[in-house]
């Protein structure tokens, strides 16, 4: 028997008669191939009704006017024309061409050394000369340092990803709190975020972490895609981490942040890094309660709307902070 | 689409796609294992799309609660193995929610904005294909006359957009089992199918 197909399969052919009763009449062959996959699986009719409605709810995209630039969406209110804010937010299609390695920052590498930083809720693409590519997250400054032998990048504080292309002959090395990454070919994330230890998560190839100063007889440990290593004195183990999970960590790069299950007062202080605006959770049980979602990097208020939503918390805005408290009459979710 | 189609389409934008995420925050907690929430929301949509009439639904989500316990009760009986705690869990299903919460509403003045930051999230080719059928209403046959691309590339176009939308509205593309209590507003889809998309 034929695998099953997931709701995702079928969500795609969804959207695929959608689109295609958008275009224009079916004929009668195609009127007989709609009925057919209508009829294969009890899931089609209702996926074909959600994607209708979400086409039909596309509609209203008309009221935005003929002159809409999506581009405005980045960031509602941040008006066009200015000039460069020092608190450039990166928003959705923003980060997005970020990715694309669309806005680009050139830079000139000298001997000395080329720094490069980012402000509080800024996300920049730094190309180098050898067709890598540094993606810096909020509040991070490194530096680069490119010679004959090697290709040195020193992660002086934050958070980047690293996308290095292959050179056989100069090894890229990432200098990170004493310690040196190593490889050929990879694209990985280190994170050195104040008292945390260095955290290095490697997406693609292979990257090899050098002994610390206190350990020097250590061998190197090869991490594998899909790992994850924590730099601390003792014990270092890579853990093996999920497709899915690698893609939550790696969110940001998207503007977004993602959580699973984090609690509210981690996912209040992760928010802390990207924005000016302070998420408060005073009651210790509501700062415990769990949150799972994907949210828009640059916006705090967005996402503690969306928890008052769930957790039936009252919300207060109070200058450049967001007040969570839990409201007084909190009904409970069983019975 | 028909008339009645449309009027059926439309029912159920207004009153049971406001719900799905809460329905699907409540599946992922409560249904037996071995149920896939999402299976379970698009044979329960079959349910209502496939239904003579929605006049009598009153309360459309409790009742979409409902058939998705109808549709959890027939994929158990179907498995023949029903764990014991399995049972309980329906039961408690039961009990579940059936007051729309007021909160739900306030966020259809946000819709529209919520809409331009979906569409300004989509892949480029997409977004621009997407723009031009939505904003400015062109047919798709002048859009690849605009976009020098064909028309059948268009429809891929709009197809993309369609699904991007249901990620955008509907789901985080993530599987969220583990966790109690699940927080799904402003959620979109990470799982890189944006961007292998665009790659065609």
């Amino acid at each position: 028997m034929a695998e099953r197909d997931t709701s995702r399969d079928i969500d795609q052919a969804a959207s695929g008669w959608t689109a295609r009763l958008d275009r224009g009449p079916l004929t009668p062959r195609e009127e007989g191939a709609l009925q057919a996959w209508l009829s294969e699986d009890p899931r089609s009719r209702g996926a074909l009704l959600r994607a209708q409605a979400l086409s039909m709810a596309s509609e209203s995209a008309q009221a935005l006017g003929q002159d809409f630039d999506p581009a405005a969406f980045e960031e509602p209110g941040r008006a066009r024309s200015a000039g460069l804010s020092r608190r450039q937010a990166f928003a959705w299609t923003g980060a997005a061409a970020t990715v694309a390695s669309v806005a680009a920052l050139s830079v000139g590498v000298s001997s000395a050394g080329a720094v490069i930083s980012t402000e509080r809720g800024e996300i920049r693409l730094a190309p180098l000369k050898d067709g890598s590519t540094v993606l810096l997250n909020t509040q991070t400054k490194i530096r680069v340092r490119y010679s004959e032998g090697q290709r040195l990048v020193t992660l002086l504080k934050g958070e980047a990803y690293f996308s290095v292309a292959r050179d056989e002959k100069r090894p890229f090395v990432v200098e990170v709190g004493g310690r040196r990454l190593t490889t050929l070919q990879a694209g990985f994330r280190v994170r050195a975020l104040g008292p945390d230890p260095v955290d290095v998560l490697v997406n693609q190839g292979e990257v090899d972490v050098g002994a610390s100063a206190l350990t020097p007889l250590a061998s190197p440990v090869a991490l594998q895609a899909n790992t994850r290593l924590i730099l601390s004195e003792r014990g270092e183990r890579p853990q093996r981490l999920s497709p899915e999970r690698v893609t939550q960590e790696l969110a940001w790069r998207e503007g977004k942040l993602a959580f699973e299950g984090e609690t509210l007062q981690q996912a209040a202080d992760t928010f802390a890094r990207y924005s000016q605006t302070r998420i408060l959770v005073p009651d210790a049980g509501l700062a415990r309660e769990p949150v799972t979602g994907l949210f828009a990097a640059n916006d705090p208020v967005g996402f503690s709307r969306a928890v008052a939503r769930v957790f039936d918390a009252r919300l207060e805005q109070r200058g450049d902070s967001v007040v969570l408290t839990q409201a007084a009459t909190r009904s409970s979710g069983s019975q | 689409m028909s008339g009645a189609d449309r009027q059926r389409t439309r029912w159920f934008l207004r009153n049971i796609l406001p719900h799905e995420q809460a329905l699907r925050g409540w599946l992922s907690r409560s249904a037996p294992s071995g149920v896939d929430p999402d299976d379970i929301i698009q044979e329960a949509y079959t349910i209502l799309a496939e239904m003579e009439s929605v006049e009598g639904i009153v309360h459309p989500r409790a009742y979409l609660f409902q058939v998705a316990r109808s549709v959890i009760m027939r994929h158990v009986r179907r498995a023949r193995i029903v764990p014991i705690h399995t049972v309980d869990d329906l039961e408690r299903l039961e009990h579940f929610d059936d007051a729309a919460s007021p909160e739900q509403y306030a966020i259809d003045r946000d819709e529209l904005r919520q809409l331009a930051r979906a569409i300004a999230a989509m892949p480029h080719k997409t977004r621009e294909a997407f723009i031009l059928r939505r904003v400015q209403g062109l047919p798709q046959r002048q859009i690849a006359a605009r976009m020098r691309i064909t028309e059948n590339t268009v429809e891929t176009h709009i197809s993309r957009g369609i699904l991007f939308l249901i990620d955008w509205f509907g789901r985080s593309g993530n599987k969220r089992s583990q966790t109690s209590r699940t927080v799904e507003a402003e959620i979109a889809s990470i799982d890189g199918r944006a961007r292998h998309q665009s790659r065609h």
